[in-house]
């Protein structure tokens, strides 16, 4: 019996590694938009996301499971992130650290979603192995009020789950915060929290 | 010569074709917005038409459709998700996308596996004769595909 469903935005610039990362943790096959690229960027990959990527991953049975939607990257599909983006309880911004020419556009657009998110964030700095750089790029591109930032290595499927890992972790702390800030909160639903924080952290250990 | 024989000689030939009104003859299409032009005009209740790369850009338009980036990247993500959605029903090749609404209809079309072709249309219009239209001007249209 599934006790929590959480809807995953996986979002950022073109060739970042978002459908990586969905392909990497998916348990389920992944929905796909892929096409093959013309012009420009057929110079930069193959094949890009043109409407959406899905995909899912659960924990413990599938009392929790995540339901991650990959937008496309480049501008000319922001009206699939607008319509993907609609209930979401947590944003992962993907970047490439390596394509440096992509950041100054990739913090107008996370800025921007930044603005008017009530939901948390969490930066995945892509082919970055160190905290500090990774927090580095992730101020350079405006994110000064997201949850975490995550160096990964988004080719390989570990770094993958442990960038979900982050996800989790993120959404059970927010749980947790919205749970203390209710006086009238419900006790059983924090005890399903807390157990859920326990499976998490047997999943993890 | 009898006013009647002058009425006769004068009046067209039941025989004979009346000769085309100024502007009636097309040329032979030579580029792929020639084709949507001609598709446009020839097909009874046809809007405009719109060809786009699968990737979303912009390829040709038909000279009476709004010059709109959006418009392209929009046919190539409903394409990509129908490609998906068809696998519902187990199909393996889309052929059509029909997007039936209070105005009339938008009709795609995949052409090769580069393009997808838009039709703006009247919900009454003649779709067999739409489709066959487009079969027929394939080669010209694919010549397009951005490179």
């Amino acid at each position: 019996m599934t006790d929590h469903v959480f809807k995953i935005l996986v979002t950022g610039p073109f060739a970042a590694g978002k459908t990586s990362l969905i392909q990497s943790v998916s348990q389920t096959p992944v929905v796909s938009t892929d096409v093959v690229t013309s012009g420009d960027e057929s110079e930069v990959k193959d094949a890009t996301t043109v409407a959406m990527d899905f995909g899912t991953y659960s924990i413990e049975d599938d009392a929790i499971r995540l339901l991650i939607f990959g937008t496309p990257g480049q501008p000319r599909f922001r009206f699939m992130t607008n319509i993907l983006k609609g209930d979401v309880d947590i944003v992962t911004f993907v970047v490439n650290a390596e394509a440096r020419e992509t950041h100054p556009s990739a913090g107008v657009e996370l800025r921007s979603l930044l603005a008017d998110l009530r939901v948390p964030a969490v930066v995945a700095v892509n082919r970055c192995d160190d905290q500090d750089e990774a927090e580095k790029i992730a101020r350079s591109l405006g994110a000064t009020d997201v949850a975490r930032v995550i160096p990964c290595q988004l080719i390989d499927e570990d770094s993958g789950r442990e960038v979900v890992i982050e996800i989790l972790t993120t959404l059970l702390e927010r749980m947790e915060d919205d749970d203390e800030a209710d006086d009238d909160g419900d006790e059983t639903a924090v005890a399903d929290d807390n157990d859920a924080e326990r499976e998490l952290e047997a999943v993890t250990a | 010569m009898s006013v009647v024989e002058q009425t006769r000689a004068a009046a067209p030939s039941p025989f004979r074709p009346p000769p085309p009104p100024p502007g009636a003859v097309r040329p032979a299409p030579e580029t792929p917005a020639d084709v949507l032009d001609e598709l446009t005009a020839v097909v009874t209740g046809a809007g405009g038409a719109i060809l786009a790369s699968v990737d979303g850009f912009a390829v040709a338009s038909s000279s009476n459709m709004e010059d709109d980036a959006a418009h392209a990247a929009m046919l190539a993500a409903a394409t990509g998700l129908a490609r998906q959605l068809m696998t519902i029903g187990g199909g393996n090749e889309l052929r059509q996308l029909v997007v039936d609404h209070d105005e009339g209809l938008l009709l795609l079309w995949p052409i090769g596996e580069h393009l997808v072709l838009a039709m703006v249309a009247e919900r009454t219009v003649d779709q067999s004769r739409l489709r066959a239209f487009v079969r027929s001007r394939v080669a010209l249209l694919t010549g397009a595909r951005r490179s």
